[in-house]
C-alpha cells in the first residue's frame, strides 16, 4: 500500500475499526515509514486534545434531571388517566420511590380540587379537637382509633385500685379540601414537623398551591431557609416561584444561594433570581462565581451575569 | 461507559435486562426505574458532550426517557435495548444539532471579564490556573476544537461523538443511526479529516 492509502486508513486504525488483515498491513507499513508514523502521532495528539474536552456528568445535575423526569412522568401518566376517564389520583406506585431517591414524595396534587386525607402521626400536634371537629367534613373518630399513651404516674390505693395518669394521643384521620381552613392549619403545622421528613415534603408540596397567603409564604420561606432535607427545600422553592418578585423572598433566595449545600437547589435559585432581571442581585451572583465550589453553579452564574450584561468579576 | 450499563452493547438483550424490560412493559415501575438508572448517566453524558449546554442536555434526557416510557411496549427484542434507546436519544440530539445549524448559533464561547472563554476551559480552570501559558494554549485549543466540531455535519458529529467519547463500535453506530457500518466508517473518516484540518498546528 502507498503512504496515501495508509494515511486514509490511520483514523480507522487508531479506533481499531480495520479488519485484522488490513490492520496488519498498516502495521507493517508503519514499521518502515517515518512519515506515516508521524501521521499516526498526529492522530494520537488529536485524540488526546479531544479527550481533554470531555465533560462528565455532575451527580447533582443527574439528580436534578431524574427529579424533572419524575415530574414529567407524573404529568404524563395523569394525562393518560384523564384521557382514559380514570380518577386523577396519585399514581406511580411507591416502587418508583427508591429510584428517585425519595423524590417520589415530590408528587403534586392534580389540581386544587384534590381531596387529601392526612394521616397524622402520633403525638406531635397539639390541636384542640373542638376546633377541628365541628367544621372539618368527614371527621373519622371511632373508639377503634389507635391510642398512643405515655404513663406519667401509677398510684395504688388501699382498696386495691390503681390510679394511673397518662398523656393520651389519639391518631385520627381528617379529610377535607385544600381550601379548608383547618386542613390548612394542620398542613402548616405538619410543614414544621421535626421528626418526619416525608410529612414535611408532602405538606410543603401541598401548601405550594396557596403561596399567595402570607402565612403559607412564611412557612415556605422557613422551610427553604432552614429545613435540613433538600427535598423539602426544593419543594418550598417550587412553591415560592410565583413570588420571585417579592423582596423578602428574594432576600431569602440570595441567602440560600450563598449557603445551601445542595448544588441542584442553588442552580434553581439562580434561574429564579435571573428571571426578575434585578440588578441588586449582581453582587450576589458575582460572589457565587468567585466562591461556589461547584463548577456547574459557577458556570450558570456566569451565564446569568452575561445575560444581565453584568461583568463576571468584581473589581 | 455505556457498555457497562446493562450488558454488552450491540448484543441482543441479556437475561437480566430482558426480565426488567418485560416487567416494565407490564407496568412495573420499579423495573422501569432500574432501566433508567442503568442507562441515564451515559445518555446524559452523550447529550451534554454533543450539545455543550446543560439546558439542552436536560431537555434531551427528559424527552428521551419520556419517549421510552411511552413506547416501551413496542420494543420487540429484535435489537439490544441499548441500541433501541440510543436510536431515540440520537434522533433527539440530531434534531437539536440540525436546528442549531439552521440558527447558526452554535457557540460554546461565553464572554467573561477577561474576554471570550470557552466553556470547556471553565471546566478545566482548576488544573490550568497554575500555568498561564498552558492555560492560554488550552484555551486556544479549546476554541479551535469547538470550531472544528461545529464544522462537522450533524451526522458526522454524532458518529464522531459515539465512537470517540462513547466508545461504541462503528457497526453498532450504524445500527443505531439506521445506516451501514461502511457509511459510519466514511462519516468517521470525514470527521477526523475535518478535525485535523481545523486544528492545524495544534496537533
Amino acid at each position: 500500500m502507498t503512504c496515501n492509502e495508509i494515511g486514509k486508513l490511520i483514523p480507522l486504525y487508531w479506533y481499531g475499526e480495520l479488519p485484522a488483515e488490513t490492520e496488519e498491513q498498516v502495521e507493517d507499513h508503519l514499521h518502515g515509514c517515518l512519515e506515516c508514523t508521524q501521521e499516526l502521532e498526529r492522530q494520537r495528539s488529536l485524540a488526546a486534545a479531544l479527550d481533554r474536552r470531555q465533560m462528565d456528568v455532575n451527580p447533582a445535575f443527574l439528580t436534578d434531571c431524574r427529579r424533572d423526569l419524575l415530574v414529567s412522568l407524573y404529568r404524563d401518566e395523569a394525562q393518560e388517566r384523564q384521557k382514559a376517564g380514570a380518577d386523577a389520583r396519585p399514581f406511580l406506585p411507591a416502587a418508583v420511590s427508591a429510584f428517585f431517591a425519595g423524590l417520589m414524595r415530590y408528587r403534586q396534587p392534580v389540581g386544587a380540587m384534590a381531596l387529601l386525607a392526612v394521616g397524622f402521626f402520633a403525638a406531635r400536634f397539639t390541636f384542640p379537637s373542638p376546633q377541628v371537629s365541628p367544621s372539618v367534613p368527614a371527621v373519622a373518630s371511632t373508639p377503634s382509633d389507635p391510642v398512643f399513651a405515655t404513663v406519667r404516674s401509677v398510684q395504688p390505693d388501699a382498696n386495691g385500685r390503681v390510679q394511673i395518669a397518662f398523656d393520651e394521643t389519639r391518631r385520627r384521620t381528617v379529610s377535607g379540601r385544600m381550601d379548608d381552613e383547618n386542613i390548612r392549619r394542620l398542613l402548616l403545622a405538619a410543614a414544621r414537623d421535626d421528626y418526619n421528613t416525608a410529612v414535611r415534603v408532602e405538606s410543603v408540596g401541598l401548601l405550594k398551591a396557596g403561596s399567595g397567603s402570607g402565612e403559607i409564604r412564611d412557612a415556605l420561606l422557613n422551610a427553604l431557609a432552614h429545613d435540613p432535607n433538600a427535598g423539602v427545600r426544593l419543594k418550598a422553592l417550587d412553591g415560592l416561584k410565583p413570588l420571585a418578585a417579592d423582596a423578602q423572598v428574594r432576600k431569602t433566595l440570595a441567602r440560600v444561594l450563598e449557603t445551601d449545600d445542595n448544588p441542584a437547589l442553588r442552580m434553581q435559585v439562580i434561574d429564579l433570581l435571573v428571571e426578575q432581571r434585578d440588578d441588586s442581585m449582581v453582587g450576589v451572583l458575582q460572589n457565587v462565581v468567585q466562591k461556589d465550589n461547584n463548577s456547574y453553579v459557577r458556570l450558570k452564574c456566569e451565564k446569568a451575569l452575561k445575560e444581565m450584561n453584568a461583568s463576571i468579576g468584581t473589581f | 461507559m455505556a457498555q457497562d450499563a446493562a450488558g454488552a452493547v450491540g448484543s441482543r438483550v441479556t437475561p437480566q435486562v430482558e426480565a426488567l424490560i418485560r416487567a416494565a412493559q407490564r407496568g412495573d415501575h420499579d423495573a422501569f426505574e432500574q432501566l433508567v438508572r442503568a442507562y441515564d448517566q451515559s445518555v446524559l453524558r452523550l447529550a451534554l458532550n454533543l450539545l455543550r449546554s446543560l439546558e439542552d442536555a436536560r431537555d434531551v434526557y427528559q424527552e428521551a426517557f419520556l419517549r421510552v416510557y411511552r413506547n416501551l411496549h413496542t420494543f420487540r427484542f429484535d435489537c439490544s435495548f441499548h441500541t433501541w434507546l440510543y436510536r431515540i436519544v440520537t434522533n433527539i440530539c440530531l434534531d437539536q444539532l440540525r436546528r442549531r445549524k439552521v440558527r447558526k448559533e452554535e457557540s460554546t464561547v461565553i464572554e467573561t471579564a477577561d474576554g471570550p472563554v470557552d466553556r470547556s476551559d471553565v471546566f478545566e480552570e482548576e488544573s490550568a490556573a497554575a500555568d498561564p501559558e498552558r492555560s492560554f494554549w488550552n484555551r486556544q485549543l479549546g476554541h479551535r476544537i469547538e470550531e472544528a466540531l461545529g464544522d462537522l455535519t450533524p451526522r458526522e458529529r454524532m458518529v464522531f461523538e459515539l465512537r470517540h467519547y462513547q466508545g461504541l463500535r462503528l457497526r453498532n453506530i450504524g445500527e443505531i443511526l439506521g445506516t451501514s457500518e461502511e457509511a459510519a466508517k466514511n462519516c468517521l473518516f470525514r470527521a477526523t479529516q475535518k478535525m485535523r484540518a481545523g486544528l492545524g498546528e495544534f496537533v
